[in-house]
């Protein structure tokens, strides 16, 4: 049985605002997914959805088999991440974790855990609102965390964290799932979440527009050859004559179409010498251009 | 739902609002009244009307209660901390019904103490004088009791409005300048109506201690008090559940 599963969800904010169109998906226990697409996309609406926050206009969805609000101490079964601000600033990081755990019957122990998991003791004592926004992204991943959940939803779990508190949060996603936790997480930074996630789901202009595992996805779609030749400008003009679609900056080529193989036995027809030539799969950036721009034409 | 009043007491215990509260109580009340004390001459201090008014001093606080009570609630979206609140309990009618009571009982035990202070702070600004000063100023302890309850009643009546409303600023702002001209003019103006609306009904339900008075309807113009404690219920109950039904189908964005 899928850990969190959505039929047909739509949003619609007033009239104008379609948020979430018609969604349908189901996430497996154990996975990392990453919910992926620019911003306006529909994730957060779609995230807040399963969690009760915003009421679907259409369709449902369950998480750990029923509705969030008719879980039993749905703090101790699902975690959430959705806004680094949802903190009173004068109340201190430790007290903002006391308020929630309180409410959610969380022992203070399992409050000082979390403080410590996320790095966090040190400045336990200050006022939310001296933190950085690095900081309480991760005071609001201790909020997550507090009752030990085993499903977690993070929405733009990265957001004002540096390139060393990125690391760190792809390392800590990483240990959840190995823990056997459930991790829905979202982004728009889509190189944030290549290293991490399993499976996605992409999302533009409140539709999704593919899910499965990633590997999955990249393998589907176009490789890129790369090439670079000190002739770049003449074996452009051989590719493009042959059909391939070039994008060239200076000596190198990024050619979709041919295999590498055959931009070989072009560039060799013509007489032209490479210095380069390899073929890569996709970025998770190249595979949503790829897939929103297919979406768009048809 | 225990757990959910501890939560909200620890809100309240965790921040400056509440020791903000306390302390404007302690400056309405106690800095006026000990003006008085040591400045009123000590013949006046014996006089029943001057005692009656001394006595009046806690007359500010349910005014104060009603904006901590807004506050209190509209705090929880301008820091969006209701997040939380609707993610531990998504049971949205609890949470919205737990604030309701605690709030209540902090506003009853706020008013107490501040008509405890007035009362002590009465008897030994009178010793110090060397005067005997009524520092009950006439009432009695029904008086005290329903001034009392009256707090209790407008702080979650601020509560329910802070749902209603949500934004916090324009809700101040429009609660404050409603209570003090608008329903004060409409009362003037139009006593027959300005009688039924809901400051009014609050202040006719205490009136016999704001007012120094006795039992029963303090003016023509004014609910009796056991009409104007049933409305003021009335207003609460419409209030209230207005506040958990718009609750509960409010998006959390």
């Amino acid at each position: 049985m899928p850990v969190i599963k959505a039929e047909h969800l739509s949003k619609r904010f007033g009239k104008k605002v379609l948020a979430v169109d018609d969604v349908s998906f189901a996430i497996e226990s154990g996975t990392i997914t990453g919910v992926l697409g620019p911003n306006g996309a529909g994730k957060t609406t779609t995230l807040r959805m399963i969690l009760d926050l915003v009421r679907p206009t259409a369709g449902s969805v369950t998480i750990l088999g029923s509705r969030y609000r008719d879980l039993r101490t749905p703090a101790a079964r699902v975690g959430a991440l959705l806004d680094s601000s949802g903190f009173h600033p004068g109340r201190s990081g430790r007290n903002a974790l006391r308020v929630i755990a309180t409410g959610a019957g969380v022992s203070n122990a399992r409050v000082d855990e979390t403080l410590a998991l996320v790095e966090l003791e040190g400045a336990a004592k200050r006022a939310v609102k001296g933190y950085s926004t690095g900081m309480k992204q991760r005071l609001a991943l201790a909020a997550a965390l507090l009752g030990d959940p085993e499903v977690l939803i993070l929405d733009e779990p990265a957001n004002g964290l540096d390139p060393e508190g990125m690391l760190w949060l792809r390392t800590f996603l990483r240990k959840l799932a190995t823990e056997g936790r459930t991790v829905l997480v979202s982004s728009h930074v889509l190189a944030e979440v290549e290293q991490t996630v399993d499976d996605i789901l992409i999302m533009s202009r409140g539709k999704l527009l593919a899910q499965g595992p990633i590997h999955e996805l990249t393998a589907s779609t176009q490789p890129v050859v790369r090439v670079r030749s000190p002739q770049a400008e003449k074996l452009e003009a051989a590719l493009l004559s042959s059909g391939a679609a070039v994008n060239r900056l200076n000596d190198a080529l990024a050619v979709r179409g041919p295999s590498a193989a055959e931009v070989g036995d072009i560039a060799h027809a013509q007489g032209l010498a490479l210095h380069e030539l390899l073929t890569e799969q996709p970025s998770l950036e190249e595979l949503f251009l790829q897939i929103a721009g297919t979406r768009r034409e048809q | 739902m225990i757990a959910l009043a501890r939560a909200e007491l620890l809100k309240l215990r965790s921040t400056r609002t509440a020791l903000g509260l306390f302390i404007v109580v302690l400056f309405v009340t106690l800095v006026p009244l000990t003006v008085l004390l040591i400045a009123v001459p000590k013949d006046w201090l014996e006089t029943d009307g001057v005692s009656g008014f001394l006595s009046t001093a806690s007359a500010l606080v349910p005014l104060v209660l009603l904006v901590f009570g807004i506050l209190g609630m509209t705090n929880e979206y301008r820091h969006g901390t209701i997040t939380y609140s609707y993610l531990v309990t998504p049971r949205r009618w609890q949470v919205m019904a737990m604030k309701l009571v605690v709030y209540a009982i902090v506003g009853i035990v706020t008013m107490l103490i501040a008509v405890a202070l007035v009362y002590v702070v009465i008897r030994a600004g009178g010793a110090i004088r060397g005067v005997q000063i009524d520092a009950s100023g006439g009432a009695t302890l029904g008086d005290y009791a329903r001034q009392i309850v009256v707090a209790g009643l407008i702080t979650t009546f601020g509560v329910a409005l802070g749902a209603l409303f949500r934004a916090q600023v324009v809700t101040v702002a429009g609660v404050l300048i409603w209570a003090l001209a608008v329903e004060n003019i409409i009362v003037v103006l139009k006593p027959a109506i300005g009688r039924w609306l809901p400051f009014t009904v609050f202040n006719a339900v205490s009136a016999g201690q704001m007012t120094g008075g006795g039992s029963g309807s303090v003016t023509t113009d004014l609910l009796t008090r056991p009409q104007a404690f049933v409305v003021s219920l009335v207003y609460i109950a419409i209030v209230s559940v207005a506040a958990i039904f718009i609750s509960l189908r409010r998006d959390v964005t």
